[in-house]
């Protein structure tokens, strides 16, 4: 099998099947949906305060962090059939499929390598399937 | 030694207290790869790869580390630029 992610001089060329890139599109919308259910675990874990010792973060800091959060996702969303990819776009893809395991470990409470573990073989297989594409991402990016 | 005001309620405050740093967490996550966290400190805060490890390993091991301090304005841009990745990320007075 070939390397899904090839390296050119200024993109990375995406060779991963299309169930494949369906998948992740499911993946990426559902953490969105989430990130916006205001009070949920997945909007607490990605958008939670990031001063505890005020009533409330700065608004204009809340919305840059919702953007931060909301754009990756968007863009992996729209290019995850793309046969090729910006380098911008494939470090959006390595955010987005990050936001994708913050919103699974917020889903599933998890707080320890043994509640990883304690998964079902399907959901701990989601997650660590995400990990290697994100790994082998992340290693034509920096090549 | 801090210099002492009174405002006109008659509360104190003082210039030490302006300049307390402002510590970024990083926190520990069992879902996020080491690998992501040392690329992310490393572009980030600019930091060498063996300090970028360091730390990275401290917050696995001890589930958190201060991964920078300073004033509040930027150590909250660090924490944005963090969450950009979904790292868990907070800051708070230093101490």
């Amino acid at each position: 099998m070939s390397e899904p992610f090839h390296r050119t001089p200024d993109s990375v060329v995406v060779d991963l099947p299309t169930e494949v890139r369906t998948w992740l599109v499911g993946l990426a919308t559902d953490a969105g949906a989430e990130v916006v259910e205001v009070g949920g675990p997945t909007n607490r874990r990605l958008l939670g305060p990031i001063d505890l010792t005020a009533d409330h973060d700065d608004p204009l800091l809340e919305l840059q962090r919702q953007m931060a959060v909301e754009g990756p996702l968007n863009v992996l969303v729209a290019t995850a059939m793309a046969t090729e990819i910006s380098e911008d776009e494939a470090e959006q893809w390595i955010r987005a499929l990050q936001m994708v395991l913050a919103a699974a470990a917020a889903r599933f409470g998890l707080r320890t390598e043994d509640d990883v573990d304690g998964l079902s073989r399907e959901d701990h297989g989601a997650i660590t399937t995400i990990q290697a594409i994100m790994s082998l991402l992340m290693d034509a990016l920096d090549s | 030694m801090a210099e002492q005001d009174t405002d006109v309620f008659g509360s104190t405050s003082t210039t030490q207290a302006l300049d307390v740093p402002w510590d970024v967490i990083l926190w520990n996550d069992p879902v996020t790869l080491i690998s992501l966290v040392v690329r992310v400190i490393r572009k980030v805060f600019g930091y060498s790869k063996e300090k970028a490890e360091m730390l990275t390993m401290t917050v696995h091991h001890e589930g958190k580390a201060v991964v920078w301090s300073g004033d509040k304005e930027t150590a909250a841009a660090y924490c944005v630029a963090l969450h950009g990745y979904a790292l868990g990320a907070t800051i708070q007075p230093g101490t």
